[in-house]
């Protein structure tokens, strides 16, 4: 599309994109609702099918009595293919109706080989209900549902005696097929009616801008609205035949297990069949009522949530849809378009390394940023991240920490836990760090770049020597020669008669040592920048303040220092953001001893997510570090570019 | 590509030799080095001679990524059949999921029984039994047989043997260990029944009895002098070493780096009159064979790990491995019976306890050792720094189980 | 007038006893190890020291040279794993790192220098702010994408992908720079006499930009050569291990075999000082040059 192509058109084509984009996403959202509350319902179905099986298990206990009752049961009960009884107790299968358990395999037996996945699963729902129990939440699914394929689900509950689990009842069951997928008709009527609606419109307004966009507006919202209304009622609808249908499976397994019952002689508490309906804690929903019917008041709620979830989603289309409308019909992609290929050249110049870029830098830091909204941790990883959202009280537990100091009774001493005393420490460490890199590379190359200095190659390569050996080495070198009994240091202390320092016992020597190593490692880099920097320094420069009289030190100050500045500013930054983030030597070092005193913000972040299995908040704990290099960069950059002007 | 040759190749050799099933493959990580791995290897060997249907490879893996590197690949399918780990990172790998796979169901009682039951402890988790215990490491005394004649049987004799061997001025102590490492602390502490979580991982470090244990070791720094001031590990070598230590207490890990010039002897720990005359008892660090979850030949796997810890396999990893299988009956054997340093560290094992499994755990050692610190260096009371602790293990446990 | 001259400028003496001082210091942790490697023990002590050890017997300690000279670290590092596999698997994921690498961030700095387009400033924001990502955390991400995702666990291509792309930004930024004081007038002479845009690039821009290039790929090259947290964790096979891998053996957990540490470590680093000191006559020129103007 070309600046010549008429507003029609534009609108036209915005007003399509729009509906179908409003469409297409009303209607997965209802599609996915349809999915949701049917599969609720079939789970909720199966579980009161479970529980009812359970009860009968309990009233019936063991032996003969369980086999009948559950032969029983399942005769009477056709969604079920099969239902066993496992007791853990010797590990023996109670009772089983699977065709495949008869004749020299029917129960009572031991489980054989092949079945250790029904055992696994005794131990992990006990284990589950006992975690429960102790820790007073409910945390662990205390029943398991696993799809089968083929539209059949396998699930099991545990079976108790005196409150204790002692094995479990697992059945079979079919559930019903998903329902397909509504009708395209709504949706193909929600975008060519107002497509054909705008079309009529357009003819008669001509080429004017506004009034086109006011129509192709008030086309599209139409539509949806409508649209909308039709979702709303048909979700409505859905969640009260669920309702209905889990009610119906309550009462019906409600009389069941009394026919059952009583065919057997076995006592079952007169039918409160509604307690059936929990959910995977074994706690009740409280969607039914005792005796099987539907709890109006509750499913009314219910149905309020639903519709208040698609007036959400509807604005939310809507929004989205009206910025593409707007983007489309006021020339927004033709722009896009003349743009790329204007500038083809150059985005397939950048194509590849952004393309890199993107899918191994830049989304792993997303994915980072994500999931440090979330609580994941050792415990919920396999739960999706919807579930776990905490928005942003990882950072409120990180940033709001103000307690570095803690007073006891034997005075006061620093929580070296906490984020504000890791930073300033790690402040600390990146400025003398910097400062002696800078101080000694500095004044090195001003030695080294003195006129007709003899041997003057030689110093250089040698003294560049620390930068080429991989780093990881050289910090296990230093960690070595600092060794509190055999390390060179310490012997050479000793040598001059002073006491042999245990270094890393304590804070202050501790970081001491981390810092030699790293001042030993990063000095060549300043060393090489700045001696690049005072070569291209004219000589004439000095000759002419010489004959103007400038001592040596008015030389240094008034020509050395500001040509050295272009060149020494994005040094120290890219310094800064290295030296901050620099986990090698530290980790390696000191290993954030005594008691994670010497940690930097890094160090402290990775022993978060890998030691206190915390990655939510390690997550954080990364974007806020990562949010302060940005300001300091952004700040720095300003300063540096002020003062050079 | 690797996959799809293998694949390849599995069907020609289907297709061609028709009888023979291919050989089950079995892939084992571990971080040994030097003698140990080549036992494991020997081990290994020994087996796949023993099942020609069955083929062990062994891959060595740096210890410092091991961990990571099973939290990485085991739960994403892309693991070993079987790992070798010692019981700190247990019940991590197992809250993590799909990493671990529980064995009960394979376990027969005479399996159970072969192994010294609190190493199989160390395997269970909630009830669940998870690995087979593969070998132990637990501290106990060691002394300087010119220094100390008799090792003591308990703490009086302890206090009374230290003190005649501490001269401050000279450098010289009698009892010289690590004191303010919790781990070596937790000896001290058990002996009082000390403990650190109570049932359903609730952190209960401040209980009285661990104030007790605290107020004991300020006995031995304060009243009986018998301690050095900095006690880290560097130092207590170096003083050993130089013959200025008597006694120290310390695990299998350290006999290594003893001088050739000192003669040393191994002893159980003492008793504590204190505490009703209970032995020390020390923590064991038990490494265990675990089964992968997403193996797909468990019954194989279940099948290798049986023999590696079965009486010959053990043999090879005590005689050339210098290990402690945890399997009661290599110690019948004449030649690690006849080892004194293994027979030491079987009779201290019996008082042993297992280090506790639970995730929970690596939240307790940074917040332990701030106590040790601070309860030696006198800037804090036992009672004090132990409720301290109690508030950051709580707060941090709280953290992991907030919903 | 050359009287005057010499008086104003500094005596040398000094200057060249603070720079001996310097490098002794700077090179002391280097004799050490060659001192530990060959001292054919696993000690960190450069010598035993007897029980009461006078001054002397410490400063015999301290200077590093081994009591007796052997070479049996080397033998054992080299003879009891595959190290010389690893370090030819370090070697080759590097030089094709650096090939990548130089390859993207050529490419990608030529456009920013040359080009004018949209998203030209945030681009280049966006590689200087990359640079600030603690990467420590990016291992189970990175493990998704390229072991499930991509499939390429045990393979050195992954290691490459992700070598490359990691050192990428770092390059583009100083090459950037340096393209930057590039006159363009070489290159508008170049397409009035009719030469295509490739020809330009490869012909007259980059040879001149040849120390900035050079320090790319040393760049690149050094990145590779020392990561050891992905490569371990990436590869499942002991044939595949690179060199940091295989050096981590020595010290990891309870017990340190410094001697095999110290041999494999001087081997390990025998190449990448070897590129460093042939490159290094770039390093001055590269880095400053325009280079590190931003």
């Amino acid at each position: 599309m070309t600046a010549g192509t008429s507003h029609r058109l534009r609108f036209l084509v915005g007003v399509a994109l729009a509906a179908l984009l409003g469409a297409a996403l009303l209607r997965a959202f209802v599609s996915g609702a349809s999915r949701q509350i049917a599969d609720e319902a079939e789970e909720r179905k199966a579980i009161v099918t479970l529980q009812a099986a359970t009860s009968l298990a309990h009233s019936a206990g063991d032996g003969d009595a369980v086999r009948k009752v559950m032969a029983a049961w399942q005769a009477r009960t056709p969604s079920v293919s099969q239902v066993r009884v496992f007791l853990a107790d010797g590990m023996r299968l109670e009772a089983s109706t699977a065709p495949g358990d008869a004749g020299e395999r029917a129960a009572p037996r031991r489980l054989q080989r092949e079945e250790k996945p029904l055992y696994d699963r005794s131990q992990r729902i006990a284990a589950a209900a006992q975690t429960n129990r102790e820790e007073q939440q409910a945390r662990k699914a205390e029943i398991e549902a696993a799809p089968l394929g083929g539209g059949r689900l396998s699930l099991a509950g545990p079976v108790e005696k005196d409150r204790a689990p002692v094995g479990l009842v697992e059945i079979e069951t079919a559930l019903q097929p998903t329902p397909r997928t509504p009708g395209w008709s709504g949706f193909l009527l929600a975008v060519i009616a107002p497509l054909a609606a705008f079309a009529l419109l357009a003819l008669i307004i001509g080429e004017r801008r506004l009034p086109l966009l006011l129509a192709g507006v008030a086309c599209v919202a139409v539509s949806l609205f409508w649209m909308g209304r039709a979702a709303a009622a048909q979700i409505a609808a859905e969640q009260q035949r669920a309702a209905q249908a889990v009610a119906e499976r309550v009462r019906e397994q409600g009389a069941v297990t009394q026919e059952v019952a009583r065919a057997q002689g076995l006592k079952t508490d007169p039918a409160a069949p509604g307690i059936w309906d929990v959910d995977g804690f074994r706690k009740p929903r409280g969607l039914i009522a005792a005796d099987g019917s539907v709890d109006a008041q509750r499913l009314g709620l219910q149905m309020k949530e639903a519709a208040g979830a698609v007036r959400k989603t509807l604005l939310a289309a809507g929004a989205l849809s009206l910025v593409l409308l707007l983007v489309a019909g006021l020339g927004g992609f033709s722009a896009v378009g003349a743009t790329l290929r204007r500038h083809r050249q150059a985005y397939l110049y950048i194509a590849p390394a952004m393309l890199g870029m993107l899918a191994l830098v830049f989304f792993p830091f997303a994915y980072g940023v994500t999931l440090s909204f979330t609580d994941s941790n050792l415990y919920n990883t396999s739960r999706p991240l919807s579930e776990i959202w905490v928005g942003l009280r990882n950072y409120a537990d990180i940033l709001g920490d103000f307690g570095f100091v803690k007073r006891s009774e034997s005075g006061i001493f620093l929580n070296y836990l906490n984020f504000y005393w890791t930073l300033l420490f790690t402040i600390l460490w990146t400025v003398t760090n910097v400062a002696i890199g800078v101080t000694s590379g500095l004044i090195l190359a001003l030695i080294l770049n003195t006129k007709a200095l003899a041997l003057r190659p030689l110093y250089r390569v040698l003294l560049i020597l620390p930068w080429a050996m991989p780093n990881y080495i050289t910090a296990l070198i230093w960690k070595g020669m600092f060794h509190q009994q055999f390390g060179v240091i310490n012997q050479l202390l000793q040598v001059f008669g002073l006491p042999a320092v245990s270094w890393f016992d304590r804070p202050a020597t501790s970081f001491l040592t981390a810092l030699v190593t790293n001042g030993w490692l990063s000095f060549p880099f300043m060393m090489v920048v700045s001696l690049g920097a005072l070569q291209s320094i004219s000589a004439d420069l000095y000759e002419a303040a010489r004959v103007d009289g400038a001592t040596r030190w008015q030389q240094f100050k008034a020509i050395t220092l500001p040509s050295l500045k272009p060149a020494l500013v994005p040094a120290v930054i890219i310094s800064v953001v290295w030296t901050f983030n620099m986990f090698n030597i530290i980790y390696l070092v000191t290993g954030g001893e005594p008691s994670s005193s010497t940690e930097i913000l890094v160090t402290q972040a990775y022993k978060f997510a890998f030691e206190r299995y915390r990655y939510g908040y390690a997550a954080a704990y990364s974007t806020v570090i990562f949010g302060i290099l940005l300001v300091y960069g952004v700040i720095q950059n300003r300063v540096s570019k002020a003062t050079e002007a | 590509m690797e996959s799809l040759r293998r694949v390849a190749a599995a069907a020609l050799t289907a297709l061609v030799a028709a009888p023979a099933t291919a050989a089950t493959e079995i892939v084992v990580w571990h971080a040994y080095r030097a003698e140990e791995k080549a036992a494991l290897e020997k081990v290994a060997g020994a087996y796949n001679a023993a099942h020609p249907n069955t083929h062990v490879s062994t891959l060595a893996v740096p210890y410092d990524a091991f961990a990571d590197k099973i939290s990485a690949a085991v739960p994403r399918g892309k693991g070993p059949d079987v790992f070798i780990y010692a019981q700190d990172r247990l019940g991590g790998w197992i809250e993590a999921g799909n990493t671990v796979e529980p064995i009960d169901f394979f376990i027969d009682k005479d399996t159970k029984d072969r192994f010294i039951p609190t190493t199989l402890e160390a395997m269970t988790y909630k009830g669940t039994v998870y690995g087979l215990p593969l070998n132990y490491k637990c501290i106990t005394l060691i002394y300087n047989k010119k220094l100390v004649a008799n090792p003591p049987k308990d703490s009086d004799e302890l206090v009374a043997v230290a003190k005649k061997n501490t001269d401050k001025a000279a450098g010289r102590f009698g009892l010289a260990y690590a004191y303010s490492d919790y781990y070596y602390h937790a000896a001290l502490q058990n002996a009082f029944g000390g403990h650190v979580f109570e049932a359903g991982a609730k952190p209960a470090i401040n209980n009285p009895d661990n104030a007790k244990a605290l107020e004991y070791l300020l006995k031995w720094l304060d009243k009986d002098q018998i301690l050095p001031a900095e006690p880290s590990t560097a130092l207590i070598t170096a003083l050993f070493n130089d013959g200025k230590a008597a006694m120290i207490f310390n695990g299998p890990w350290f006999l290594g780096e003893i001088s050739k010039n000192i003669d040393y002897g191994l002893a159980p720990l003492p008793k504590i009159k204190e505490a009703g005359n209970t032995p020390m008892k020390p923590w064991m660090t038990v490494e265990g064979a675990l089964i992968a979850a997403p193996s797909k030949n468990k019954d194989a796997a279940y099948d290798f790990i049986k023999y590696l810890t079965d009486k010959p396999a053990g043999i090879v990893m005590a005689v050339e491995g210098r290990q402690s299988p945890a399997n009661k009956a290599v110690y019948a054997e004449p030649k690690v019976a006849g080892d004194a340093v293994l027979k030491s560290f079987r009779d201290q094992v019996e008082v042993a306890i297992p280090m506790p499994n639970l995730p929970e755990m690596t939240m307790v050692w940074s917040p332990a050792t701030t106590v040790m610190n601070s309860v030696t260096r006198h800037s804090a009371s036992p009672k004090a720094a132990l409720d301290s602790a109690q508030a950051a293990i709580s707060k941090d446990v709280a953290g992991l189980r907030k919903k | 007038m050359t009287g005057s001259r010499l008086r104003d400028e500094m005596p040398h003496g000094p200057l060249h006893l603070i720079l001996v001082l310097a490098t002794l210091l700077t090179l002391y942790p280097v004799f050490w190890v060659f001192s530990i490697a060959f001292s054919g023990k696993q000690s960190l002590a450069i010598a035993d020291l007897p029980a009461n050890p006078r001054a002397i017997d410490r400063l015999r300690a301290v200077i590093p040279w081994p009591e007796k000279i052997s070479a049996s670290n080397f033998v054992s590092v080299m003879t009891d794993q595959p190290f010389a596999r690893w370090i030819l698997n370090s070697a080759l994921v590097a030089i094709f790192t650096t090939v990548l690498g130089v390859f993207l961030a050529c490419t990608a700095a030529y456009a920013f220098s040359r080009f004018k387009f949209p998203g030209r400033r945030p681009g280049m924001m966006a590689f200087l702010v990359s640079q600030m990502f603690p990467g420590t955390l990016m291992l189970i991400p990175l493990y998704i994408i390229i072991v499930q995702i991509l499939g390429l666990g045990s393979s050195r291509i992954g290691l490459i992908i992700v070598y490359a792309t990691t050192s990428i930004p770092f390059s583009v930024w100083m090459l950037k720079g340096y393209f930057d004081t590039i006159p363009k007038e070489l290159e508008e002479a170049a397409v009035i006499e009719g030469a295509s845009a490739g020809k330009i690039f490869w012909r007259i821009v980059l040879p001149l930009a040849k120390p900035a290039v050079a320090i790319t790929a040393l760049f690149s090259f050094m990145t590779s050569w020392n990561e050891f947290i992905l490569a371990a964790t990436f590869m499942d096979k002991e044939n595949m291990y690179t060199a940091p891998v295989g050096l981590r053996f020595f010290v990891g957990g309870f017990s340190q075999q410094w001697g095999y540490f110290a041999a494999g470590s001087i081997i390990v680093s025998i190449p990448v000082v070897l590129l460093f000191l042939y490159l290094q006559k770039y390093l001055v020129s590269g880095l400053t040059a325009g280079g590190v103007k931003g």
